[in-house]
């Protein structure tokens, strides 16, 4: 994403805060939206864009687990399996979501780059247990391992998001 | 043990108030249209002072002292703060208030502002919220084109905006001033206190932070006053308080109780439906992970903060966790060590180091590799975090292990002896939530 089509995003909330540094999040998600991840000319952009240094936007970013500083796939998603959702069976579901893709018991991204399934900390969604989030946008639950090809088949089916908002 | 809904005004009105019309058919906005014509913005935080309302994120603290440390003669412009980085395991009270009934909150953020004297308010919300995100954008935008908020709110002199924050994975960034740091737009690393957030908080400046559920209870308190705010409850515990559900029971989801009315027996087995046959009562982490764990001994304490202090665990974020006796405690705290192992932010070595033992001791004796010097060691390395760490995460994240060790040694015992343990039964025949 260049510096111009961010500085378009943030430039409406400038005002809203005493300094420009707070703007670096804003800017970092919205960056991200455009390929679901942000490579090293995105952290330039983003640098750019709110008068910090790569260097610093890149120790930011770096912090945060919902921006990715590699390669995902199409679509993340994240498995909830801290205590309330593993026991009501997440590490069953994690467990066919990563066989469905072929992949080992943590995740990881498809082969074919469709998707990434990935463990994440409680989502706040325990009373849905358990649940998974597709990016940031949509949680699921409660799923079963049996659910876990449709959903899959789903995503794949499913056109691209405009924007990713992980 | 009835349901009360303070915070829950939309469970009241059958439907979600999500429309800033339906808020006020509710009774939205009462709390705030009487503040701004009779009060001033002393006697709002009196009323605050009076209610007796604590600090419903984890802590505890009383909300009205908090906010009388806002100095009224600073130079620079006063803050408040919403917490709405919900993320203690367990814990999704604050989703549903965001989700159902956002204007309450807005109501309450507004309110803290006119007592403290701040012109700005921002929502720090957690990323993985973003369907709530965007729920409480609307709600912002109705709440500006309906006057209450902007210059000169319901034609008073008091100006004030409220801008929503999105964070972006960090379970640390609920902690206040890691908080603070990421909203400054920086890695979301706790700072040393004092001085506290009260003092210099949000670019230096004065700034009161507070939970959303605080903030929500905020608007009837002065619409019906403090004094009915403080007939429920207890002297210590007044009020309402939400208790989310989760882990082995047959109706996990929210339950808002007046404190001390109801008890941990009649949370678990009377609003979340008890156990699937054959299985009973084993452990719980009442107050979110980050608490003592306790067996049934405690099923009769009555749920508020001083009946579970003695009970010698704590009300914390009141997401509680329960755990039928399917399985064995040793992988239940594995799993709650791995996630403050995940969530250390590495600021202070302790922690950064300490929870990464923590959780590999405890994998070996999952992993049927432990030795029986291991529990010792535990507390040893647990002893090393504790009180030597800038923030609570470690303080009070060594607690769910500590305690599990010490209350069901036996089943760690067990485990070692015995070459691993029973995983605990995952639940996933029922598919119902309350």
């Amino acid at each position: 994403m260049t510096a111009d089509e961010i500085r378009a995003h943030i430039d409406p909330i400038r005002d809203r805060f005493a300094e420009e540094r707070s703007l670096v999040l804003p800017a970092l998600k919205f960056a991200q939206t455009e390929k679901g991840w942000l490579s090293g000319d995105d952290i330039a952009a983003v640098a750019e864009a709110v008068n910090l240094t790569t260097a610093y936007v890149e120790s930011v970013a770096s912090f945060y687990d919902r921006l990715y500083l590699r390669p995902t796939g199409t679509r993340v998603v994240s498995v909830c399996v801290t205590l309330s959702c593993m026991l009501r069976g997440s590490d069953e579901l994690m467990a066919a979501l990563c066989e469905a893709e072929g992949l080992g018991p943590h995740g990881g991204t498809a082969e074919d780059g469709a998707v990434t399934i990935q463990e994440a900390q409680c989502l706040g969604y325990c009373d849905r247990a358990p649940c998974v989030q597709v990016d940031a946008e949509e949680t699921r639950g409660p799923l079963s391992p049996d659910d876990a090809a449709s959903l899959l088949e789903e995503l794949r089916a499913a056109p691209r998001p405009e924007r990713l908002w992980r | 043990m009835p349901i009360a809904n303070v915070v829950y005004r939309h469970r009241e009105a059958g439907a979600p108030l999500t429309d800033a019309g339906a808020y006020e058919r509710a009774g939205g906005w009462a709390g705030l249209k009487r503040a701004l014509a009779e009060m001033q913005p002393d006697e709002v935080l009196y009323a605050f002072h009076r209610s007796g309302l604590r600090g419903r994120g984890g802590a505890g603290f009383p909300m009205g002292r908090k906010a009388s440390f806002i100095p009224k003669d600073s130079a620079l412009p006063a803050y408040v703060v919403c917490n709405a980085d919900e993320s203690e395991p367990g814990t999704f009270k604050d989703r549903e208030i965001m989700e159902m009934n956002p204007f309450q909150l807005l109501e309450g953020i507004l309110l803290a502002g006119y007592a403290v004297g701040a012109a700005r308010g921002y929502i720090y919300i957690r990323g993985e919220y973003e369907h709530q995100a965007r729920v409480l954008d609307a709600a912002l935008a109705q709440a500006r084109e309906g006057g209450f908020l902007g210059r000169g709110i319901l034609g008073s002199s008091f100006d004030f905006d409220i801008t929503l924050y999105r964070g972006a994975g960090a379970y640390i960034c609920g902690e206040e001033t890691g908080l603070l740091e990421s909203l400054e737009g920086k890695r979301g690393q706790p700072r040393l206190k004092p001085p506290f957030p009260a003092v210099a908080g949000l670019y230096g400046a004065p700034t009161l932070i507070n939970n959303v559920e605080t903030l929500t209870s905020l608007p009837p308190i002065v619409d019906r006053g403090p004094d009915w705010y403080a007939s429920m409850g207890t002297e210590k515990s007044t009020g309402t308080k939400v208790f989310s559900i989760s882990g082995h029971v047959l109706r996990p989801g929210n339950y808002e109780i007046v404190l001390h009315e109801t008890t941990l027996r009649e949370l678990v087995y009377d609003h979340a439906g008890g156990f699937r046959p054959g299985r009973d009562f084993k452990a719980a982490w009442v107050g979110g992970s980050s608490v003592n764990v306790v067996g049934p001994e405690a099923l009769d304490t009555p749920l508020d903060y001083e009946s579970l202090a003695a009970a010698g665990t704590s009300l914390g974020s009141a997401g509680c966790i329960v755990m039928d006796d399917s399985g064995s405690m040793v992988h239940a705290t594995l799993r709650l060590a791995h996630f403050y192992r995940h969530e250390s932010c590495g600021k202070c070595t302790p922690c950064r180091e300490g929870t990464l033992w923590l959780e590999r001791i405890l994998r070996r004796i999952a992993d049927g590799e432990g030795r029986m010097e291991d529990l010792d060691l535990i507390d040893q390395v647990a002893g090393r975090i504790g009180g030597r760490v800038l923030c609570a995460l470690a303080d009070t994240g060594i607690l769910p292990v500590v305690s599990a060790i010490h209350r069901f040694r036996d089943e760690f015992v067990a485990a070692i002896e015995e070459g691993g343990a029973p995983r605990p039964e995952p639940m996933m025949e029922v598919a119902a939530h309350g």
